[in-house]
């Protein structure tokens, strides 16, 4: 069955959700003070979409995370490549990186704070620290992985070290260093998202607070909704993205940072 | 290539007293002992011989994909110590070792490009497709083939590169019989007509009787040369007629005793 553009069920089911949401508020069956109703929450972002204010917010937010992403990639893969071809990187300096890995990125926020103040640089430093690992991890991974049958391959050709890297290792390596650029742009919305709450008031994150802050809760659901939206589209031009790249690859593999 | 080579019958590789080692988890294995051998220009060798007595070891040694812990391997009189070009090996796990994401044509073209000019990379590619009879599925992906017709593109990547010596490794090991003798044949033509030498390893002993011109038993582990056979068997061989003959069915009960006896040792 080809997968049609829209997701019927799937649809139907958020509809019902969403209704059943607005009649339950409407109704007085539930009562949080703070919780709007879905058509508080349309209206809301009717306002924020003809006030511009929503469009300013994500050309903000969206910058951090397209600069985080590109910083992420260059820097995760240059360094993904390095220790995946190299045992020697591998065996001294892997261990190192690995320490750095799961320190949480926000633990870092206040570092950079005291550093550069409140800024697109904090906001970037915290995007690209936490982005840069699924690049890196998953092009380390998709060089180490490939078939030690293709370094033969390679060899047996009389392949030069370069060609063998350009056309043999990196082209078997791409579905999982693709992977990687997924992943990493999943994380720098969320760090983005993140940064600008604490660290950088400007964008989405930052409107999210103020919304919060202001009690005016339909806009603040407005945001987080579209976030959400946002998400889910970036990470579905990326699929269709990478499924043009990789036409000729059968199957994608990823190795989870 | 044949034309500066030598003629047929001088000796293209020359192993001399080949002993490899390998330390797996830090202790020392013999893998191939003290193995001497030539292998003649034009000829088709074939090797058999239980599992773990070096046959893919040696085939690695000869196409200078591992070095020898000590004595000489020696190509057209040069020391092999990595791969010899005129040398090309094919592998057994072809869906390992084709390129999924490159079309059949590309993947034939692996090895000639940016070597030779795009006229003469699309003839060669073309020849070489025409040899394993693939040229109506240039531009399919490797991973649309049948398991055959993969194998046949690999043979077709080995011969773009117009070697001196082609060396197989157990390559039809995979197939069903009735791919696998179609595809001997294919091998047979090809020998015939290009006189690129061959050296090819499998563990089926009738395979190695058809389309030797000698049959090396080893014996192992670690790996010696048990017994060479000369298979004198007339040429072109056909798979109802030759494998009927009594030449053929007593060599393969010779050869078939000389592997269960290596393994006695």
């Amino acid at each position: 069955m080809r997968p049609s553009f829209l997701n019927i069920p799937g649809t139907l089911t958020l509809l019902a959700v969403a209704a059943a949401w607005e009649a339950s508020v409407q109704s007085g069956a539930v009562t949080f003070e703070y919780l709007p109703a879905p058509s508080g929450i349309i209206i809301a972002l009717v306002d924020l979409v003809s006030s511009g204010e929503l469009a300013a917010n994500t050309a903000h937010t969206m910058r951090s995370v397209l600069i985080g992403w590109i910083l992420s990639i260059a820097i995760g893969s240059g360094l993904g490549l390095l220790f995946g071809l190299s045992a020697f990187a591998r065996r001294y300096f892997l261990a190192s990186l690995e320490v750095l890995r799961p320190l949480p990125a926000i633990a870092f926020l206040p570092v950079a704070l005291l550093l550069f103040s409140f800024s697109l640089t904090t906001e970037l430093i915290i995007i690209v620290y936490a982005s840069v690992w699924p690049m890196f991890v998953n092009t380390m991974g998709g060089i180490t992985n490939v078939s030690s049958r293709l370094h033969d391959v390679s060899l047996t050709l009389q392949l030069s070290r370069r060609r063998a890297l350009t056309k043999v290792l990196i082209p078997a390596a791409a579905p999982a260093i693709m992977v990687g650029c997924r992943l990493c742009m999943g994380t720098a919305l969320v760090m983005a998202i993140i940064a600008e709450m604490i660290g950088n008031p400007h964008g989405l994150g930052y409107a999210v607070v103020s919304a919060l802050q202001a009690m005016r809760p339909e806009r603040m659901f407005a945001y987080v909704i579209f976030v959400g939206v946002l998400a889910i589209s970036l990470n579905a031009c990326l699929i269709l993205a990478s499924r043009q790249l990789l036409s000729g690859h059968t199957r994608e593999v990823s190795h989870h940072a | 290539m044949m034309e500066e080579g030598l003629a047929d019958g001088q000796n293209i590789f020359e192993c001399d007293d080949v002993s490899l080692e390998l330390f797996p988890h830090g202790q020392r294995r013999l893998i191939i002992d003290r193995l001497s051998l030539t292998i003649r220009a034009g000829e088709f060798l074939t090797i058999v011989g239980s599992s773990g007595t070096g046959k893919t070891t040696l085939l690695r040694l000869l196409g200078g994909l591992v070095q020898a812990t000590s004595g000489s391997i020696r190509f057209r009189g040069a020391t092999v110590n990595s791969a010899p070009e005129g040398v090309v090996v094919v592998f057994q796990d072809y869906s390992n070792a084709l390129l999924q994401w490159r079309s059949v044509a590309r993947n034939v073209a692996l090895g000639i490009e940016g070597k030779l000019d795009n006229a003469e990379i699309a003839k060669r590619v073309n020849e070489a497709l025409q040899m394993v009879e693939l040229e109506r599925n240039a531009d399919d992906y490797p991973w649309q083939l049948s398991g055959g017709m993969q194998q046949r593109v690999q043979l077709a990547r080995a011969l773009a590169l117009k070697p001196d010596v082609m060396l197989m490794d157990e390559p039809f090991g995979a197939l069903d019989a009735m791919t696998k003798a179609t595809l001997q044949d294919e091998v047979l033509q090809v020998h015939a007509r290009t006189g690129t030498s061959f050296v090819f390893i499998t563990h089926d002993i009738e395979e190695a009787v058809y389309l030797g011109d000698r049959v090396v038993v080893l014996s192992g582990p670690p790996g010696r040369i048990h017994k060479i056979v000369p298979i004198s068997l007339p040429r072109p061989r056909d798979q109802i007629k030759t494998r009927q003959t009594p030449g053929f069915l007593h060599l393969r009960v010779e050869i078939h005793a000389a592997v269960l006896n290596a393994e006695g040792h």
